[in-house]
């Protein structure tokens, strides 16, 4: 057969899933096995009210995590602030979203790149006061841009041993797995897999901001849940 | 062709050079990889390891006949773009583990062109055999036109689907697809050789930029390869 015009025989679709939902599944065990090592019990503690609730997820089963995510790739908003909808996203609970106006001022790639880590951090909670919306189709470019910063920039200090923020890699790693959450891409997903497999001497710094840190690991949980990542 | 090692630029420049009327220049490129000696043991065991992709009476003759030369300073430095400009190359290929700069990449009358392991315009970046796996695409490689950013060259010269058959690991299909990059780079140079022809344009938003696979999905490709 001529290389130039052989398809390559893939895997029918039902089976590529199965796989990937194995290997999800077999994650999930995991981390619902060693998140307390991550998350320790004074940490938890430090979340409050929210620590119950944030200890019940991490060791749910099935039926608890069928999170369905706000649909609408337009811009929503909220009554909650940029915590309490983190935490319904994350807990799989219902956030109640209505369609809003986008901000005047667009967010742009290059705004990102420009801002010191702390600034950025404060813009992104500002603009994403309701998290859903970084999974609506006008900011797909900002999207690109937080997943390459993670999966180049922060991803090489980290694996150079090098100092990296902490903050706002687990603000980014919050915000993709809504994003794959809503909008089901892989890539975002894979950032928050491709974390989770750091060194656990880098992933203790994440320590510094519970209740992101919190939040990254109940969004990962329910993004290993799902299983219909190749539909 | 800019290489970084004497091996591979041999073996492509072997396989290019079986188009009548092309004359082909090995830049070797490896200064600022490695301390001189254990770069210089790395070129001698690379080239033991591929004996008899070359011939070293061959090599020898283009050495002498300055077909062969190796760079002094690293690719960007102007003593380098100066040397790489006085060749007056039409094209450029990669072969080598660099970023290449606007002053290296108009060295070339047309460009420099890279074999990408991955279908563009859809698959960008990183990974992209073992993305094209998982969510059940062809695997192939593409030799474009590079420009300053991430395989969003705009010019597509060849594009080849390569089969994955009797590839069980991520390793054996990304060995098979690195392997094809002579014949595809022969395979362009004969096309742009060819009269009339067209590049076909690298449409950017037909395709996204791929990352750095985690483990946990390496191993999911693993099973679907096995499964194929």
């Amino acid at each position: 057969m001529d290389l130039e015009t052989a398809p390559s025989r893939s895997a029918q679709p039902d089976r590529r899933s199965v796989i990937l939902r194995d290997a999800l599944f077999s994650r999930r065990a995991e981390v619902q096995k060693s998140w307390p090592e991550l998350l320790s019990s004074q940490l938890l503690e430090s979340l409050g009210s929210a620590a119950g609730e944030v200890e019940a997820f991490l060791n749910g089963n099935d039926s608890a995590l069928a999170p369905p995510g706000p649909e609408s790739s337009g811009w929503l908003a909220s009554d909650e602030d940029f915590w309490g909808g983190l935490y319904a996203l994350a807990l799989g609970k219902h956030l109640d979203c209505r369609p809003a106006a986008a901000p005047p001022s667009p967010l742009f790639p290059a705004d990102l790149k420009r801002l010191s880590p702390p600034e950025r951090f404060q813009r992104l909670l500002a603009r994403y006061r309701c998290p859903a919306n970084i999974a609506a189709a006008s900011e797909f470019d900002v999207a690109e841009e937080l997943l390459r910063q993670l999966m180049v920039v922060e991803r090489t200090n980290l694996e150079a041993g090098r100092a990296f923020d902490a903050e706002g890699v687990l603000l980014a790693l919050s915000l993709l797995g809504i994003r794959a959450l809503i909008t089901r891409d892989l890539r975002s997903f894979d950032a928050l897999n491709y974390f989770f497999e750091m060194p656990r001497e880098s992933l203790v710094r994440f320590r510094s901001n519970p209740r992101l840190f919190a939040s990254w690991l109940c969004l990962y949980v329910q993004l290993l849940s799902t299983a219909d990542w190749l539909q | 062709m800019i290489a970084s090692s004497i091996a591979s630029g041999a073996r492509i420049a072997a396989e290019v050079e079986k188009i009548a009327g092309v004359e082909v220049f090995v830049v070797l490129c490896n200064a600022g990889m490695r301390p001189p000696i254990t770069r210089w043991m790395r070129e001698v065991a690379l080239l033991l390891k591929s004996l008899g992709g070359w011939s070293p009476g061959k090599l020898w003759r283009d050495r002498r006949a300055g077909k062969l030369l190796v760079l002094r300073q690293t690719l960007d430095d102007p003593q380098s773009t100066e040397l790489i400009r006085s060749l007056r190359c039409d094209v450029g290929l990669h072969a080598a583990n660099v970023i290449y700069r606007e002053p290296t990449i108009s060295a070339f009358r047309l460009g420099i062109l890279n074999a990408h392991i991955g279908v563009l315009p859809q698959y960008r970046g990183r990974s992209v055999a073992e993305w094209s796996v998982l969510q059940g695409d062809a695997t192939g490689v593409t030799v474009f036109f590079i420009d300053s950013g991430i395989d969003t060259g705009e010019r597509i010269v060849v594009r080849e689907l390569v089969p994955r058959a009797g590839c069980d690991s991520v390793s054996k299909l990304k060995r098979r697809l690195f392997a094809r990059d002579a014949i595809s780079y022969r395979k362009a140079i004969e096309a742009l050789m060819s009269p009339g022809f067209r590049t076909e344009k690298n449409d950017t938003s037909k395709g996204l930029r791929y990352f750095v696979m985690s483990k946990l999905l390496t191993q999911a490709v693993t099973g679907i390869l096995r499964a194929e």
